[in-house]
Parts: structure tokens; C-alpha cells; sequence
């Protein structure tokens, strides 16, 4: 009865924390719609979340290339089969690797100090200040960071797609002496506008999901610096599992036969 | 208060933590342009207390009214509405420490009251002037000043928009007894400029002394004594005579005893 019971309390839970998050995204993605908006917060996070997420995102992006390109060719060299590689790097580059390995770097950097700046603002009561200045917390601290990490991840996997090709090129074309002209041709034959776009999509799924998981357990943090430094472990765990969950279910809904 | 209008009444007001119960069936009437402290024990529901009737707390049971309108279970804009009216001193001063001091005190004037930036900006630095600040401090970011100067800070934001109430949270804990006596000078001063209605919450006698006209304490959940803060040596409540006096013996012995044994 005792494990039962316990059972019975972790899936209790699991309900209860599932409810919690879910109020907390209708109430911030209703005021991602409602006016007064906050533009220059706004812009402020989509540098943050945009502009220097490039750097980690681009190295993470041309190394995966250059592996990928490595790793396949050394593969596919077994059954002669070395002239895939090209469409390889393009389609796990654009598919899955760009959206994934961003999000989880994306993640680490910004669903981490999303969750350390709200939370810090939580236990020294400046949410609460906020509210007492009639702002609404929601508002002018989580709508922003929703917005901004939605629009901006995909531009970075863009950005990271052509880093990553770029990275398979440099080795095929430059260690395993691939032709520059047929590498290309062979990276654009066979490259479809499904397989960019729904990188994009995943982008822009994994940037909501990352946000909201910073801007949730920093939201709900408590008891001082070992709230704050929990909320930001909690944060970054619970966003790489919902990006890994939720990209199974994307690429199910894109590529399902 | 000869005879002015009531501006907060609370009645019945209960909460609870678990099986702590902080609040229970609380009354207490605040009239208008009056200056009430509410002293007690640490730990007895001064803070809930505030916190509750500034909406950052649900009651779980209970009745808030402010100029006559029912503020209980109220959200979104009508509450932003009536925030409009309050201004709070808070006890760690919740500064936004991104933001420099002339954009923490002009927040509430920009946000809220859709007042432009360079306007607030002024009215920001008067303000600050106003608490003993001068205007080259109005570029600093408030991890470079001293507790005491946030606190200044705190109350120049408190004020910035000219609130009818405002709420003071421990207002001169975490400063040394010199800053202390400034803080409720500036308070006093305030409050009587603005002729606001304030309720303070501290554990501080002289503060209390200092600050208010009238003296409520809360103790077990309940107001036990309240009155006038000239009659606080001579209230007969025993209570109050141990709270001011600092007496280990009294009717809150045990409590403390227990917390001592444990």
C-alpha cells in the first residue's frame, strides 16, 4: 500500500505542477496580446536571447558540421556510398541538429539566467514592487521573454543551419578532398523547403518552451540564494527534456508517413 | 479619528500557511490621513497583514475594503486601478537593481501613469532631492549606494506619484539607529506633505513613536490594543506593557518559552 501510495503522490504531483504550468502560460501568453506592450523590453530580450546566443550557437553549429561530415563519410565509405554525404549534413544539419543543439545551448544560456534574474527578483520582493507600482509581473517580465525567445531561436538555427553546412563543407572539400562544385550541388539536390522550415518550427517551439521555463521557476522560486540557484537547475533540466520531448512530436507531425 | 472618513476597513481577514494560522478574523479600521503602526512580535502576521491588503497576498478569508470599494479577489486592471492610489515602502527597499535610481523612483510615473520620460526624469530627481538625495546620485544603479540611501531611494519611489496611502514595511530595519531616525523624519514629513494615510509595520518602538499617530498591535493573529500613540505607556493592556517594556514575562511568555525550549 506504501508504494502505492507513493506512486499515487508523485503522479499527484506530476498533475498538480502540470496545472500550475499551464495557468502560468495562458495567463503570459494573454498578456503577449494584450496591450500595454513593453517594446524596449522586448528588444532588450531579443538581443539577449538573439544577438549573443549567435556566438555559442555558431561554434556549436560548425563543429556538429564538421563531425557530422567526418562521421558519415568514414560510414558511408563501407558501402560506397560517399557521395551522400553532402545531402547527410544538409538534411540532419537543418532537420535535427541546428534546432536541437541550439535549443539545448540556448538553454543552458539563457533559460539559466532568465531563471536567476526572475528568481532574484522574487525573493528580494521586486515582483512584488511591481505589483504595488501597478505592473503587471506577467506583463513586463514574462510576455517580453516569451515573444522574444519565439522569434529569435529560429533565427538562430538559421543562422546555425548555414554554419553547419558550412562546417561539412570546409572538411569534405578541404580533407576529404570532395569537389567544391559537386559537394554544393549535391547539398542543394536534395534539400526540400519542409526540412528548413520545420527546423524553424522546432526553433520557435523550443525558444517558447525555453523562455517559459525560465520565467516559470524563476517566477515560483523561494527561500533566497538556494531557491534562486534551484529554480535555474530546475529551469534548464525541465526546458532540455520539454525541447527533446517536444521535438519527438514535431518531427512525428512533419515527417510521419 | 475625530471624526474623519474611514479609508481602509478590514474585517474578519484570515490566513493561513498550512496549519499556521497567521490571521484570524483580523479587524481593523484605518482613517483617512492618519498615520497607523501596527507593531508586534516577529513573526505574528504584521507582514501578511500588509501584504494583503496591497494584494500581493490572497486572505483566505475576509473583507478589504479601500475608500469603500472591496479590494479582495480583485486582478488585472481594476487592481492595477487601485494600486494607482498606494505607494510602499518595502523592508529590503526591492529596488530593480537593472535600472538606475531616476528610473527606479520615475518606474510607477512611467508605467502606470503614462507619464513621459523626460517629465518623470524630473519629477524623479525632485523626489530624490526630496529624501536627501542630489541629483548626480540620480544616474547610479543601487548596488552603489549604502542600505540607508536605498531606503531613501525606496521612499522617493513610494511617493512619486503622489499615492493617497501609503505602506512602510519595517522601515527602519537593516539601518543603524542614526539612519533610522532620518528614515522616519523623511517618513513623517512625507506622509503629513502629501496628507496621505500610511500604515507602518515594525517592531521598532521608537519608530513607531516617531511615526504614527495611532499605534495598533497585532498578536496571535488578532489587533489586541489599538489607540492613540500618546497613550501607549498608560494603555493598562498587557500585552502592549510587555511589548514596549521588552518583558520576557507576560500573557506572550509562553509562546516564547516554547520557541526558546525547542
Amino acid at each position: 500500500m506504501n508504494l502505492l501510495a507513493a506512486i499515487g503522490r508523485v503522479f499527484l504531483n506530476f498533475l498538480a505542477a502540470t496545472g500550475r504550468v499551464a495557468i502560468f502560460t495562458g495567463i503570459s501568453v494573454g498578456h503577449i496580446f494584450r496591450p500595454p506592450f513593453y517594446p524596449r523590453l522586448l528588444l532588450r530580450q531579443v538581443i539577449d536571447i538573439g544577438y549573443y546566443s549567435l556566438p555559442v550557437v555558431g561554434l556549436t553549429a560548425v563543429f556538429t558540421g564538421m563531425v557530422l561530415a567526418l562521421q558519415s563519410y568514414s560510414g558511408f565509405a563501407r558501402f560506397n556510398a560517399e557521395g551522400a554525404v553532402a545531402t547527410v549534413v544538409v538534411l540532419s544539419i537543418t532537420r535535427e541538429l541546428a534546432p536541437v543543439l541550439a535549443g539545448l545551448m540556448v538553454a543552458g544560456r539563457i533559460g539559466a539566467a532568465m531563471a536567476a534574474e526572475i528568481g532574484t527578483m522574487r525573493v528580494t520582493e521586486q515582483i512584488d514592487a511591481l505589483s504595488t507600482l501597478a505592473t503587471n509581473p506577467y506583463k513586463y517580465l514574462v510576455a517580453p521573454r516569451l515573444l522574444a525567445g519565439m522569434i529569435m531561436l529560429p533565427f538562430c538555427v538559421l543562422v546555425a543551419d548555414i554554419i553547419g553546412v558550412f562546417g561539412g563543407y570546409l572538411i569534405s572539400v578541404h580533407k576529404l578532398d570532395f569537389n567544391p562544385s559537386v559537394y554544393l550541388k549535391n547539398t542543394w539536390q536534395f534539400l526540400e523547403v519542409i526540412d528548413v522550415v520545420s527546423g524553424l518550427v522546432k526553433a520557435a517551439v523550443f525558444g517558447f518552451l525555453i523562455s517559459l521555463m525560465g520565467c516559470y521557476h524563476g517566477y515560483h522560486s523561494k527561500g533566497g540564494a538556494q531557491g534562486v540557484g534551484s529554480a535555474t537547475t530546475n529551469a534548464v533540466v525541465s526546458a532540455s527534456i520539454l525541447i527533446l520531448a517536444s521535438n519527438y512530436l514535431i518531427t512525428e507531425a512533419f515527417f510521419a508517413q | 479619528m475625530n471624526g474623519a472618513p474611514v479609508k481602509i476597513v478590514i474585517r474578519g481577514l484570515t490566513k493561513s500557511f498550512g496549519a499556521k494560522h497567521v490571521l484570524r478574523k483580523l479587524d481593523l479600521d484605518i482613517f483617512q490621513g492618519e498615520s497607523l503602526v501596527v507593531i508586534g512580535a516577529s513573526g505574528t502576521g504584521k507582514s501578511v497583514l500588509l501584504k494583503n491588503i496591497v494584494g500581493i497576498m490572497t486572505p483566505d478569508a475576509g473583507s478589504i475594503k479601500i475608500d469603500g470599494e472591496e479590494v479582495v479577489g480583485v486582478t488585472g486592471n481594476a487592481r492595477d486601478r487601485i494600486n494607482r492610489k498606494l505607494g510602499m515602502l518595502f523592508q529590503g527597499s526591492a529596488l530593480f537593481d537593472s535600472l538606475p535610481l531616476w528610473e527606479n523612483v520615475a518606474f510607477g510615473l512611467m508605467s502606470a501613469h503614462g507619464v513621459d520620460k523626460s517629465t518623470a526624469r524630473d519629477v524623479a530627481i525632485e523626489r530624490l532631492r526630496q529624501v536627501g538625495l542630489n541629483s548626480d546620485s540620480a544616474d547610479r544603479f543601487p548596488a552603489e549606494i549604502s542600505a540607508g540611501a536605498q531606503k531613501r531611494v525606496g521612499l522617493a519611489r513610494a511617493i512619486a506619484a503622489e499615492p493617497e496611502i501609503l505602506f512602510f514595511d519595517e522601515p527602519t530595519t537593516g539601518i543603524d539607529p542614526i539612519m533610522g531616525d532620518v528614515i522616519d523624519g523623511l517618513i513623517v514629513k512625507c506622509v503629513r506633505d502629501l496628507g496621505a494615510t500610511a500604515l507602518t509595520i515594525t517592531h521598532d518602538m521608537e519608530s513607531a513613536r516617531r511615526i504614527g499617530d495611532r499605534v495598533a498591535m497585532i498578536y496571535d493573529g488578532k489587533i489586541v490594543w489599538a489607540g492613540d500613540v500618546e497613550n501607549i505607556d498608560s494603555s493598562g493592556n498587557k500585552f502592549i506593557d510587555q511589548f514596549i517594556h521588552g518583558r520576557v514575562d507576560g500573557p506572550m511568555t509562553t509562546e516564547l518559552a516554547g520557541v526558546g525550549q525547542a
